[in-house]
């Protein structure tokens, strides 16, 4: 069993959404993240005044998948979240130990 | 369900508890004038809900332990094998009146009490004792009383407001319904407790059917539980329960926190020092920390005295006295349409009081004043809204936004737009079928013309109702890099002041909705885009130096003052054409602001040697209808220095300063250079008080420039003023300059 975590920009979650849904994936966890990688924030200048944006709003997306799957689903959320510019983001695997469904107390690869 | 119910489950109770109670007593060989049964608290007003502890107390006059033991056990033991939930204390009356003098609980429960059966003279005997002790310590109990209510409606919220409530613990529920009565009890105010009897009818009856549905006495009307309630009760859905709890609870916590207040100033008020009303505006007079309505005002021939009173309560951060509220609903009469200019203000000066507005806001509301100025209002009012973004009804949730807004008012151009459409942006709620932004759009229009605003204004509250949401939506869920996403917004946003208004209106908005809703990662967000789009488009045109009329310039070459004054509508115009020297703005603002004249307007520029400006002035409470030569008399010898001018305007505001105000944000001040005018301009923004322009122009004519013109505007309560400022060689300030001139400016109004 695997955790897949993705960072992606804020505008691809719909369309991520759309492709794990696609790819048979109807769970997931998402929050509001920030950060930066090579991207690194960006200085604007408006009338003069300069602000700086040093923390680039991303969202975290976590899908807990059986390991057959990780392969499919980590390329559809690569596809889906691709623009092909800087700040895109990320998506990365870990091996889960153990899932229990708090409801059912089902453990395992039916916990998914 | 309902009242009837209550006393007839209460009846029964009582016979059985009649039977059981002498059962005992002669199976335990003790004499019915040892021991007293009685009911105290809500069985003790002889209301029981389906499933209500009993709350017993069983007096008796020193009967041996051993006895007593025995009695208790043969009395209760039936009771609890019928699952019926007692509570109860056994106690003698020194016991008894011993634990009310140390606990708050037991006093107020022993203010209900009813004796059921036994030695009734010796249960009769306590209440009195009990409601005596009551009289006597209320100096000691009343701020402990108040504490526990604070700590308790911080811990289970606003009845009106919460989508799942408590209904006896929240603030407005039925505990509060008991402290008012226990209040009443004391003689020491009025409580109007026949304001909250229909609510406490309808609160209980609610209680009753959530009891029964759930079969628990829980008193959380959770969600699942509200559709089974609504259908007990013959509602026709759970939406207009929901309605119908929030009004009730409206009611009570406005009875609730006036009846504290006015609480809380008797215990401040000293014996010696009488309060006595000091008028404060045309009708009204404070008195008393409160605002009430001059004895013997003509109610009836003054139909903006409501916003007005609502106006100077807010800003003075003072409550309006509920015998005002309640003649104003009876005697005012309707506003003109379009409102006046000054109704207008009012209700922008009431909304941008920030946080005291929501209260006198809730008064007017209360009385039915709001929907009668405002008929949209009628159908967001105790709006439920089934959101999980959402905390508040929909009125409430507007009125939080208006209050957020109120902070953001030096970040927009216009104020008062910001605070009017905060206060409608949702308006378009709760219609079937419809988008509420969209809706919401055809509602504004009308609305805002009603109100008296110009076309362009009208426009652009219109588009900021239609696209409240729309900065969050974008900003979330297109690519803030693809030079398309910004020209959608500008495509649909068509100026930097509108997109400034809108981006304002998302912040309070968001903060109104809760953590949920808006994070700083939202707001991040948000800003990126806004800047983007402002880098995009061509900023913002400063308001432009006034055109002068063939007339106006022929007299301003005259050399000579003149002054002429018109009365419009309310309020009176006055055209200066004066010599131009320096300081000349601030002392001409010192001499209306003396005479009682409240500049609402201005726009002055200087022609060669002359000076032409116009004003628009209010009269304020005690001031007569200037004139013509008055004025001008009064103004030259202020030129000729033959008064001293500073001293006598000092004076008016330290004479306002005694007055109670509000916190309010403090001034901004901005300068930058325009090239095409060849002049610096000074943008001041600044809650409006007396003084003001005075202030604003004699600190920058002592930095020895000169103001070549000056577009004076006050907004509600809010000061916007826009300085065309020039070196004496007649050019813009360097830059550097400009920055220290704004620096030293708004310091210097920071300090006021």
């Amino acid at each position: 069993m695997k955790l897949i975590t993705a960072i992606i920009k804020p505008f691809k979650l719909d369309d991520v959404k759309t492709a794990l849904n696609a790819a048979g994936i109807t769970g997931m966890t998402v929050s509001e993240a920030s950060g930066f990688g090579r991207q690194r924030g960006h200085t604007e200048v408006y009338r003069g005044a300069e602000y700086t944006v040093d923390l680039v709003p991303k969202v975290r997306l976590e899908v807990l998948v059986d390991s057959a799957d990780v392969e499919n689903v980590i390329d559809a959320i690569v596809k889906a979240a691709s623009t092909g510019s800087i700040g895109d983001g990320k998506v990365w695997a870990t091996t889960v130990d153990h899932i229990v469904r708090v409801r059912t107390g089902e453990r395992g690869v039916d916990a998914i | 369900m309902g009242t009837r119910e209550r006393r007839e489950r209460s009846d029964k109770i009582d016979g059985e508890l009649i039977t059981l109670f002498h059962d005992a007593l002669s199976h335990v060989g003790i004499a019915e004038s040892e021991a007293a049964l009685a009911a105290v608290g809500g069985y003790g007003r002889g209301e029981l809900s389906p499933g209500s502890d009993l709350d017993l107390l069983l007096l008796h006059v020193g009967i041996d332990e051993g006895r007593l033991k025995e009695f208790v056990n043969a009395f209760l033991y039936p009771l609890w094998s019928t699952n019926r939930k007692v509570d109860y204390s056994l106690r003698t009356k020194n016991e008894t009146l011993a634990a009310a003098q140390d606990d708050i609980k037991v006093i107020l429960g022993l203010l209900d009490l009813r004796p059921i059966t036994g030695n009734t003279e010796l249960a009769v005997d306590v209440g009195a004792a009990a409601l005596e002790l009551w009289r006597k310590d209320y100096k000691k109990n009343l701020p402990k009383l108040s504490a526990s209510l604070d700590e308790r409606h911080a811990r289970s919220g606003e009845l009106a407001y919460l989508l799942e409530p408590d209904l006896k613990e929240a603030r407005g529920g039925l505990r509060d319904i008991n402290i008012l009565r226990a209040l009443a009890r004391l003689d020491i105010l009025d409580v109007a407790l026949d304001r909250v009897a229909a609510a406490e009818s309808i609160l209980m009856n609610v209680r009753d059917a959530l009891h029964e549905s759930s079969g628990r006495d829980r008193d959380h009307l959770l969600f699942t539980e509200q559709d089974k309630v609504a259908e007990l009760l013959g509602y026709t859905d759970a939406d207009i329960l929901m309605m119908d709890v929030a009004k009730s609870a409206r009611a009570v916590d406005y009875t609730s926190a006036r009846t504290w207040d006015r609480i809380e100033r008797l215990s401040r008020r000293s014996f010696f020092k009488r309060a006595r009303p000091i008028g404060i505006a045309k009708g009204l007079v404070e008195f008393d920390g409160e605002i009430a309505i001059d004895e013997g005002f003509e109610i009836e021939k003054d139909p903006g005295l409501g916003l007005r009173a609502a106006a100077i309560a807010a800003q003075h951060g003072l409550h309006l006295t509920v015998d005002a509220c309640t003649e104003m609903a009876a005697r005012l009469s309707d506003l003109a349409t379009p409102w006046p200019r000054q109704s207008r203000e009012d209700l922008v000066t009431l909304i941008g009081a920030g946080e005291q507005m929501i209260e006198t806001f809730e008064a007017l509301d209360q009385e039915g004043l709001i929907a009668r100025w405002i008929p949209e209002w009628e159908h967001v009012r105790f709006l439920p809204q089934r959101n999980v973004l959402h905390r508040h009804t929909v009125d409430r949730h507007m009125l939080e936004t208006a209050f957020r807004a109120a902070a953001l008012t030096r970040k927009v151009h216009r104020p008062d737009l910001l605070l009017i459409a905060a206060l409608f942006h949702d308006i378009g709620k709760g219609f079937i079928d419809k988008d509420h932004s969209d809706y919401g759009e055809v509602l504004i229009r009308p609305l805002a013309a009603r109100m008296g605003f110009e076309s362009e204004d009208v426009e652009t509250l219109a588009m900021m109702v239609k696209h409240h949401l729309l900065l969050s939506s974008v900003a979330t869920r297109r690519d803030l890099d693809d030079p398309q996403t910004v020209a959608y917004v500008r495509s649909l946003i068509p100026d930097a002041g509108t997109l400034e208004l809108l981006h304002a209106l998302s912040i309070a908005d968001g903060e109104a909705t809760g953590k949920t809703a808006w994070s700083s990662w939202k707001a991040g967000l948000v800003n990126d885009l806004v800047q983007r789009t402002l880098a995009a488009m061509h900023g913002f045109e400063p308001a432009q130096e006034p055109e002068l009329t063939p007339e106006q310039m022929a007299l301003a070459q005259s050399g000579e003052l003149t002054v002429k004054i018109e009365p419009r509508d309310e309020n009176f115009l006055i055209e200066i054409i004066s010599p131009d020297r320096m300081g000349l703005l601030s002392i001409v603002a010192a001499v209306l602001s003396i005479s009682r004249l409240d500049v609402r307007s201005a726009r002055t520029r200087t022609v060669g040697e002359s000076a032409v400006m116009t004003w628009l002035v209010a009269l304020d409470a005690y001031a007569t209808a200037p004139t013509e030569d008055s004025l001008r008399t009064l103004l030259s010898r202020a030129l000729d220095r033959e008064i001293d001018i500073s001293k006598k305007i000092e004076e008016r505001i330290a004479n306002f300063r005694k007055y109670p105000g509000i916190p309010t944000p403090p001034p901004v001040v901005s300068a930058f250079n325009d090239l095409a005018t060849r002049a610096t301009i000074v943008e001041v923004r600044m809650h409006d008080k007396p003084g003001v322009l005075y202030n604003v122009s004699r600190t920058i004519s002592k930095f020895g420039v000169d103001i070549r013109a000056a577009i004076v505007a006050t907004l509600g309560a809010e000061a916007f003023d826009t300085l065309y400022v020039t070196d004496i060689n007649g050019d813009a300030l360097s830059e550097e300059k400009a920055k220290i001139l704004a620096n030293q400016v708004e310091n210097y109004l920071q300090t006021l």
